[in-house]
């Protein structure tokens, strides 16, 4: 059996469960008592081992098959959670992790059966009655559906609802003497194409008889919504034994039930007054409410369980969230993305087109095909952002994973620390998102290894012994901001610039001449540590360099605030979009130029005589703000087409709360420009461009990173 | 280029004019040859990288192997073309040429004379000769002639 088509589903939704079990093993550490975070924990650790079995994946399964067993005596109230055993379901999630790892490299699990850990799960479970471990743990479908075979005794057709229509063709059919059965077929556990399983039965009925409902419908057996059994009405000439028996001969069938349908002991639709309730009706619905109400967080896994519940009377409770999005890969996304860009090029020649052959001719365009023109470049804006939004996921997804990691650093570095996060909705591209987990993994470490203080200093200097380290993200206009702060010593800038004077990174003198600000830079050069003592948990001086190439890599860009004894905060600025952009061109010296609009505060028109000269430097006054000049035509190497005594433009550009005054020619309008890469050989030469664009005449103009200017 | 020479291997060149100098450029680096248009110059280049063009919605640096070569400043005229070629290392990169001029067949083991080369040098971008119909041809070293030194 190849199941490698199903790798990738497999591995996303390992990588779900376990970020779930995380998450959950956090909160009842917390709250110990908690039994939904239990059941949630049970169920998590139930669909991974149904998941890792599906795949083959032995010691996987072993692994999560006894963290299973533990949680259900959790469940069953036999055992208490304590520090120790959290700390084992962690190692055991670390070792579930490395499987899963190893299986997205290599596709094998690896040869580690973590028998250590086994045996110590095994040594709860057996410290507390040495019963037999494995028959420990009852199927979690059986307990689930449990309430509801107490009335049926598995016999699921009897929760199928028959409306009108179905009750008038049973009746009708019985009138006739044919027979009508309700079936219950049951697929083995270790059965993988369920519903080709499930289309063989239906076929073999179809060819007896006719199937006059299913539960599941039809097209959820199809899509393979069902867990592992499903129920038919069928009307048929032929007996019982025969249906039976036609079922049965369909291979991975577990069990099949069949019995006379009795109208009366139906579960009837609610319009459908004309037929008495019985007593069964009401139990059967009864549990099935409580146990969609245990099922009803909005999980994969749980919304399957819902899924199979006989949900009679609230069939869109139990409809599975996952039902609504489409797993879809990002390449092709990606390619999505490029042909919008392509529209927009296109549109954007259109308009261009336009606008020139009106000046040839002297005619202007007719009104017509301008507003379709503004109607098509409605449309294209509209398509990139809901391309763009497809292609956005919340940092949720990389920030989730940090509460197990503080935790364990404050365990490892026996500091008492607190991480606070919010946020954790705001959206960034998805490549974005991916990468950007290893750099604050970094900046968190580093907070809790060198920010954080000492039990001691901390007390000296009067602070919470609980150290406080904070995630907080935000989007701010164009940009996403991501802040990591902490509440411990702050850089020591003195030990910084000793440390790069030792390392000859700098010379005394210029270190007696460097600011505040150039000196904290400092810690950003390859092979900087500060940290006195080399952990394993930070220290080896190769974190904040990657940091920086990892941001700057993504078009963003970090910043450090610090107070020396009171904490810092390192901010990490990201564009929202990568590929597309809303832009102001300009012409300085007869070239064209982009600069983005995220960047963009304001623009002016001053008189030459308004520049001041600042030690050297050109200031303008405005609004109060001192703001320095950067002449373009200069920073660009050209000669400006404006006069000395003329009026200048100057572009306000803003990065963070610091601004600068570009001087430029010419203004040209906003447009939307696609970002293309210069090419392998040309691409970062040159620090002030940031990238290509295409112009709707087909020229290329570059654009110009207001941020190095600033 | 390879060691091995068999008798009868052959390679072809796209026979080039720089200045009055006709040079040869091996087919299989060629990806397409355009004529000359605008160059959006890059500021803070070394001169030899005059800027990008727009090639089909892809935008790419242009070169100069003449002032690369430390020959004079191209001069563009009607023959004046942009032979596009794509390098493993460096990516496409458009270079500007003079003129082409045909595509010639060379055996590698009759036409092909390798010339003592020496990689350090800075100026040498010529790792053969090619003898084709009396003349001579200088055969490029493009990633010689990409790379900066």
């Amino acid at each position: 059996m190849d199941v490698s088509q199903y790798l990738e589903i497999f591995l996303d939704e390992t990588t779900e469960h376990l970020q779930n079990l995380n998450t959950q093993i956090l909160d009842l550490e917390q709250e110990p008592e908690n039994m939904d975070t239990i059941n949630e924990i049970f169920r998590s650790a139930h669909s991974l081992k149904g998941m890792a079995g599906t795949m083959g994946y032995k010691r996987m399964q072993n692994l999560t098959h006894d963290m299973e067993n533990v949680f259900s005596e959790v469940r069953n109230n036999n055992i208490k959670v304590k520090a120790n055993l959290i700390d084992i379901l962690f190692q055991c999630l670390d070792a579930l992790e490395e499987y899963t790892t190893n299986i997205r490299e290599s596709g094998d699990e690896g040869t580690n059966e973590n028998e250590p850990l086994i045996k110590m799960l095994n040594d709860i479970l057996n410290g507390k009655d040495g019963g037999d471990a494995a028959e420990a743990a009852p199927d979690l479908k059986a307990t689930e559906a449990a309430p509801a075979e107490d009335n049926n005794g598995g016999k699921k057709w009897l929760d199928i609802k028959l409306d009108g229509t179905d009750q008038m063709v049973i009746s009708e059919a019985q009138k006739q003497g044919k027979k009508v059965y309700g079936v219950t077929v049951k697929i083995q556990e270790t059965c993988l194409l369920k519903a080709a399983r499930a289309f063989l039965v239906f076929k073999a009925v179809e060819e007896l008889g006719e199937i006059i409902v299913s539960n599941p419908s039809a097209q959820d057996i199809e899509d393979e919504h069902f867990e592992l059994d499903f129920s038919l009405i069928i009307i048929t000439e032929a007996d019982m034994a025969k249906v039976t028996a036609a079922i049965s001969n369909v291979s991975e069938i577990e069990s099949v039930l069949a019995d006379n349908i009795d109208l009366s002991a139906m579960q009837l639709d609610e319009d459908s007054k004309t037929v008495v309730h019985t007593e069964e009706t009401t139990t059967a619905e009864k549990s099935a409410e409580a146990t969609t109400a245990v099922a009803a967080a909005p999980q994969a896994s749980a919304g399957a369980v819902a899924e199979k519940k006989p949900a009679a009377n609230k069939p869109a409770a139990g409809k599975p969230v996952v039902n609504r999005t489409v797993r879809v890969d990002i390449e092709k996304l990606d390619v999505l993305m490029n042909l919008v860009s392509e529209l927009i090029i296109a549109k954007n020649s259109l308009v261009a087109a336009s606008a020139a052959s009106a000046q040839q001719t002297g005619v202007a365009t007719p009104s017509g095909v301008n507003e379709q023109i503004e109607y098509l470049e409605s449309v294209t804006t509209n398509l990139h952002e809901s391309v763009m939004k497809v292609r956005m996921v919340p940092i949720e997804s990389v920030v989730n994973k940090f509460p197990r990691m503080i935790r364990d650093l404050s365990k490892k570095l026996d500091k008492k620390m607190e991480l606070y996060m919010s946020g954790e909705e705001t959206e960034l591209d998805r490549t974005v998102v991916d990468e950007i987990g290893d750099p604050l993994m970094h900046l968190l470490r580093n907070s809790a290894d060198h920010g954080l203080e000492s039990a001691e200093v901390r007390a000296q200097r009067g602070k919470p012994a609980v150290g406080t380290i904070r995630l907080d993200a935000y989007q701010d206009g164009n940009n996403v901001v991501i802040e990591v702060s902490d509440d411990g010593n702050g850089i020591d800038t003195e030990a910084v610039k000793n440390k790069a004077i030792d390392r000859g990174a700098i010379t005394p003198e210029q270190a007696a001449n460097m600011s505040e600000k150039e000196i904290i830079d400092l810690l950003f050069l390859p092979s900087f540590s500060t940290a006195k003592q080399v952990t394993d948990v930070s220290g080896r001086g190769v974190g904040l360099d990657v940091v920086k190439s990892k941001i700057e890599a993504l078009s963003g860009e970090v910043e450090v605030r610090s107070k020396y004894g009171q904490g810092s905060t390192w901010i990490i600025r990201l564009p929202l979009t990568l590929a597309i952009i809303q832009a102001l061109m300009v012409v300085v010296g007869g070239e064209k130029y982009a600069i983005s609009l995220g960047s963009i505060q304001t623009i002016e028109d001053i008189a030459p005589s308004e520049i001041k000269l600042v030690q050297n430097k050109e200031v303008i006054h405005l609004r109060g703000n001192v703001i320095p000049i950067v002449r373009l035509d200069k920073e660009l190497d050209v000669v400006s087409t404006r006069g000395e005594d003329e009026n200048m433009t100057v572009i306000i550009a803003k990065k963070g709360d610091k601004t600068a005054g570009l001087v430029v020619d010419e203004l040209l309008g906003q447009q939307e420009i696609v970002i293309k890469s210069m090419g392998k050989y040309i691409d970062n030469k040159c620090k002030l461009i940031s990238g290509a664009t295409i112009l709707g005449d087909g020229e290329v103009a570059l654009i110009l990173d207001a941020n190095t200017l600033i | 280029m390879e060691e091995l020479k068999l008798v009868g291997e052959t390679i072809q060149y796209i026979v080039i004019r720089l200045g009055q100098e006709q040079y040869g450029i091996d087919i299989k680096y060629i990806d397409n040859i355009v004529r000359m248009q605008h160059v959006t110059r890059v500021p803070k280049m070394p001169a030899y990288l005059k800027g990008v063009i727009n090639l089909r919605g892809e935008v790419i640096p242009i070169m100069s192997i003449k002032l690369k070569m430390g020959l004079e400043e191209d001069e563009a005229t009607k023959a004046t073309r942009i032979i596009i070629v794509k390098l493993e290392q460096a990516g496409t990169i458009g270079m500007i040429v003079d003129e082409v001029k045909e595509v010639v067949t060379l055996d590698l083991a009759e036409q092909v004379e390798k010339l003592a080369y020496d990689k350090e040098e800075k100026n040498n971008f010529v790792q053969s000769v090619g003898k084709y119909e009396g003349g001579l041809i200088s055969l490029l070293d493009l990633n010689a002639v990409v790379q900066e030194k």
